[in-house]
């Protein structure tokens, strides 16, 4: 149940940016990017989303999850393969035990869709944006 | 017409900040610091005692993370180690900030190993960085062979792996060989330890391990 964590933490990043951009209740939709290793269920994550957000300036928005599958390659044989049915981290080809992974682990706040108003398309936000 | 701001920033900024700043504190004094991580009752608290017990060596301090009562960190604290309880209240794991919190309470000075225990729990615990060198996954033969696959990230992030209650394997039924195969392909090398509490079975290794990690922690 750590969905309601992650949930948290979104809003607890995501609502000072809504006053700082002066988007409070435009939002639309804000989209994550998620590993097919974090063990996220996207209904929970959506549903503890919509509780959490209520009485909240995010009130209305949708959460859309992007799931992006584990991708490794070998650094020995080169084989690059998608890792995630079952979950291994071991090269098909060669054996090797140090894979590298490319993707799958990500829990990222990707981006937020906001309703386009007249007053704020000047001075646009989208070139601005927080962390890495 | 909608428009879209981008964000890319990770969910857990703030925490992974905290967990960041406890890392550099414990690597900077030499500290070896581990995250253990296992289902309810799998015998994480057993395992500290009988570390604590057989390895006096080293100096020990111990967070006990739980969803209520204090009792672990007692059955810590009456071995005569400092130890701190924090209770989630609902929670099923715990985060870097209340680690921060918790080892305020902690005379970190004169600690060689610190402990987390997290909540008993195998999904949960997993997910966040509580600033931990390393996390070790507790899983018991009563609990079934098929836990290493059932949670895969726990089992692929673990530096070591503890079967727990190998005592019980002539009396429950445990295909050893699917356990070791899944790990295998989750995390190819890892130390897989098998534990008897009862005899004291695989605590040599335990503490070999433990004594190889700080010492590479120390340089
Ligand atoms: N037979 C057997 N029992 C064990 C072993 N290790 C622990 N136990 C028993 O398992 C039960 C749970 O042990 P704990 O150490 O409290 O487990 P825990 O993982 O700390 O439990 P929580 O903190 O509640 O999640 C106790 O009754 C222990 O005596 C073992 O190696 N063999
Ligand atoms: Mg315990
Ligand atoms: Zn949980
Ligand atoms: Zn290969």
């Amino acid at each position: 149940m750590h969905e309601l964590s992650l949930v948290e933490a979104i809003l607890e990043s995501l609502i000072p940016m809504c006053s700082e951009y002066g988007i409070e209740g435009k939002v639309k939709k804000v989209h994550l990017r998620i590993g097919r290793m974090r063990q996220v269920i996207p209904d929970v994550m959506r549903f503890a989303y919509g509780v959490a957000t209520e009485d909240t300036v995010l009130r209305g928005s949708v959460l859309e999850l992007s799931l992006i599958p584990l991708r490794l390659s070998c650094p020995t044989c080169g084989a690059e393969w998608q890792g995630d049915d079952p979950i291994a981290f071991l090269c098909p080809k060669c054996g090797e035990k140090n894979v590298k992974t490319h993707s799958g682990m990500e829990l990222e706040i990707e981006s937020m869709e906001v309703e386009q108003s007249d007053e704020s398309s000047d001075n646009d936000p989208a070139v601005r944006h927080g962390g890495r | 017409m909608n428009r879209v701001i981008t964000i890319r920033q990770s969910v857990m900024e703030a925490d992974e900040e905290v967990a960041r700043r406890i890392r550099d504190r414990m690597g900077r004094d030499g500290r070896l610091y581990i995250n253990i991580i296992g289902s309810p009752g799998s015998g994480k608290t057993t395992l500290l005692e009988s570390t604590i017990r057989m390895a006096p060596e080293f100096r020990f301090a111990v967070i006990e993370g739980d969803i209520a009562t204090a009792r672990d960190a007692e059955r810590i604290a009456a071995l005569g180690v400092p130890s701190v309880q924090i209770n989630t209240d609902g929670g099923c794991h715990l985060e870097a900030h209340l680690v921060s919190r918790a080892l305020e309470s902690l005379p970190l000075d004169t600690v060689d190993i610190l402990f987390v225990e997290n909540v008993g729990n195998l999904v949960c615990p997993a997910e966040f960085d509580i600033g931990e060198d390393m996390k070790v996954a507790v899983s018991s033969v009563p609990e079934g062979a098929d836990k290493p696959l059932k949670y895969p990230l726990l089992f692929s992030q673990a530096k070591a792996v503890l079967l727990t209650k190998t005592d019980l394997l002539p009396y429950v039924p445990f295909e050893m060989e699917l356990y070791q195969g899944d790990l295998e392909r989750l995390n190819p090398g890892v130390p897989l330890l098998m534990m008897e509490a009862p005899s004291g079975k695989g605590m040599d290794a335990w503490i070999a391990l433990l004594r190889m990690w700080l010492k590479e922690k120390r340089g």
